[in-house]
């Protein structure tokens, strides 16, 4: 589903951020990438649907080239990957409605839904996604009236409604409160169960992405150091992703 | 460096004080007639007061519709010269655009355009709009400039066009500044427009000129008078809209 060879990510002036990743994520995996802070997992994520310009390698996802689209091939490809953000990255003066709707930009002919004109189904489409996430209610209100853990899942809804093969998740638990977390991981995991969506999920909490994925990736410097089950993550596993030494 | 500097500050400003003939006893001896000026401007004449109540129409008349032309002249042109969203060779000319016209004040535009269309309020409208549009596209960009990343990355990673991403991305994080700047030229373009009548661009300044060269103080003082009630009243309003904004 999502296929990346050879992912190098030189930030200037010198900066290897990423360098040789070579992950194929297969349809329906929820794959957690797990690493320290600054080990390169944001990068990573935001690599597969070019917010960050890869400097060589490859990306696909769903059959589609990523690395070497066009602007509206790449604005086909994105459609098809939802993304997650550590801070929700609401437009926070906005209903929460208008957020979601925002998932639909990538369909919707440009010029209307400038002028805040949506076709009938995607406004459906919207109030269902926000339904799935529990916040049916709230549709009305500006999303910054939201606590941390609502606009996440408002954020997952707004995911959701751009309809995607792939969701991408940054950090998704990060900023809130840790009681929540697991409400949100499980929300993630209803939506990989339930609709066979492919998960990339970035964390650096050990236990939650054990707890998770059916599949982890160890990101260390830029590199690869670790891939397989969760079940396989020894105590020595965890030490080569997030020891000191090394 | 610092010793420097200080002397270098007071040498410029005794150069100016010599230059200009800055002398504080001819101000002094001069006061007598500031009180002379006064008091030949009490009582006011009230017979006039229907002219000025007329002239101060015109002049916020100016105002209102130079500022609000204004300020959708001016969208555009901000966008354009925002760093973070324009492109570099659109970016560069447009901020040496911005640079070049903001440095000339509404007066000296009023004069060239009173040449250029003849006397009356017209050529205060053009006056007005030449210079507020400058000065709020570069309010515009630096607002924008000023966004937060978040949400443009989010909408972006929908699939979104670049239009698009700069009305559900930007726009809504920037709109009430936007408004709020709007207000605040609105109020300096009141004060700028009293003065344009001087130059023969119609408005409240034409009566108070045309008094005080026939020496009719008393007149005169109604004029200043009704001009100071009407940058009051305006300058409340704005204020009190531009509160509620933020």
């Amino acid at each position: 589903m999502i296929h990346v060879a050879g992912l190098r990510v030189v930030l200037p002036p010198a900066a290897v951020i990423l360098d040789a990743i070579d992950l194929t994520v297969r349809p329906g995996e929820f794959l957690v990438v797990l690493g320290r802070s600054g080990a390169g997992k944001t990068t990573l994520l935001r690599a597969i649907n070019r917010l960050v310009e890869p400097t060589s390698g490859i990306v696909r996802v769903a059959g589609r080239s990523v690395t070497g689209a066009s602007a509206s091939e790449l604005r086909e490809a994105r459609r098809r990957m939802g993304m997650i953000f550590q801070q929700f990255n609401l437009v926070r003066r906005a209903r929460v409605i208008e957020n979601v709707l925002a998932g639909r930009l990538g369909y919707v002919p440009s010029l209307p839904s400038v002028f805040g004109a949506f076709p009938r189904a995607d406004r459906e489409l919207a109030m269902a996604c926000l339904a799935q996430v529990g916040l049916a209610t709230m549709a009305e209100r500006r999303a910054d009236k939201l606590s941390g853990g609502e606009q996440q899942r408002v954020a997952i809804a707004r995911a959701l409604a751009q309809q995607p093969s792939v969701i991408l998740a940054d950090e998704p638990t990060a900023s809130l409160d840790p009681a929540l977390t697991g409400s949100i991981m499980d929300i993630l995991r209803r939506i990989n169960v339930e609709r066979g969506l492919t998960l990339l999920v970035s964390q650096h909490q050990l236990e939650t992405a054990l707890a998770y994925a059916t599949r982890i990736v160890g990101l260390r410097r830029g590199r690869v150091c670790f891939d397989g089950a969760p079940g396989e993550v020894t105590p020595a596993v965890a030490e080569a992703i997030y020891g000191e030494n090394g | 460096m610092k010793r420097a500097a200080w002397f270098v500050a007071l040498v410029a400003l005794g150069w100016s004080a010599w230059d200009t003939g800055a002398d504080p006893v001819r101000f002094v001896r001069g006061l007598p007639w500031i009180f002379d000026i006064l008091g030949r401007m009490l009582p006011p004449d009230l017979r006039v007061l229907p002219a000025a109540l007329l002239g101060a129409l015109k002049t916020v008349e100016i105002a209102l519709l130079g500022t609000a032309v204004a300020a959708v002249l001016a969208l555009p042109l901000g966008v354009i010269s925002a760093r973070n969203v324009a492109a570099p060779p659109l970016f560069y000319p447009a901020r040496v655009v911005l640079n070049f016209f903001r440095s000339v004040d509404t007066l000296v535009y009023a004069l060239i355009f009173v040449a250029a269309v003849g006397l009356g309020p017209f050529p205060g409208v053009l006056a007005v709009i030449a210079y507020t549009t400058t000065s709020l596209a570069k309010l515009y960009s630096e607002a924008v400039e000023g966004i937060d990343r978040g949400p443009v990355d989010a909408i972006t990673a929908t699939g979104a066009t670049r239009l698009q991403i700069l009305r559900f991305g930007v726009l809504p994080q920037v709109l009430p500044l936007f408004l709020s700047y709007v207000l605040y030229r609105l109020e300096t373009n009141i004060r700028a427009a009293t003065v344009l009548g001087f130059v023969g661009a119609g408005g409240i300044g034409f009566y108070l000129q045309t008094y005080l060269r026939m020496i009719d103080y008393p007149a005169a003082s109604t004029v200043l008078l009704v001009t100071v009630a009407m940058v009051m009243v305006v300058d409340a309003l704005s204020s009190k809209l531009r509160e509620r904004l933020v």
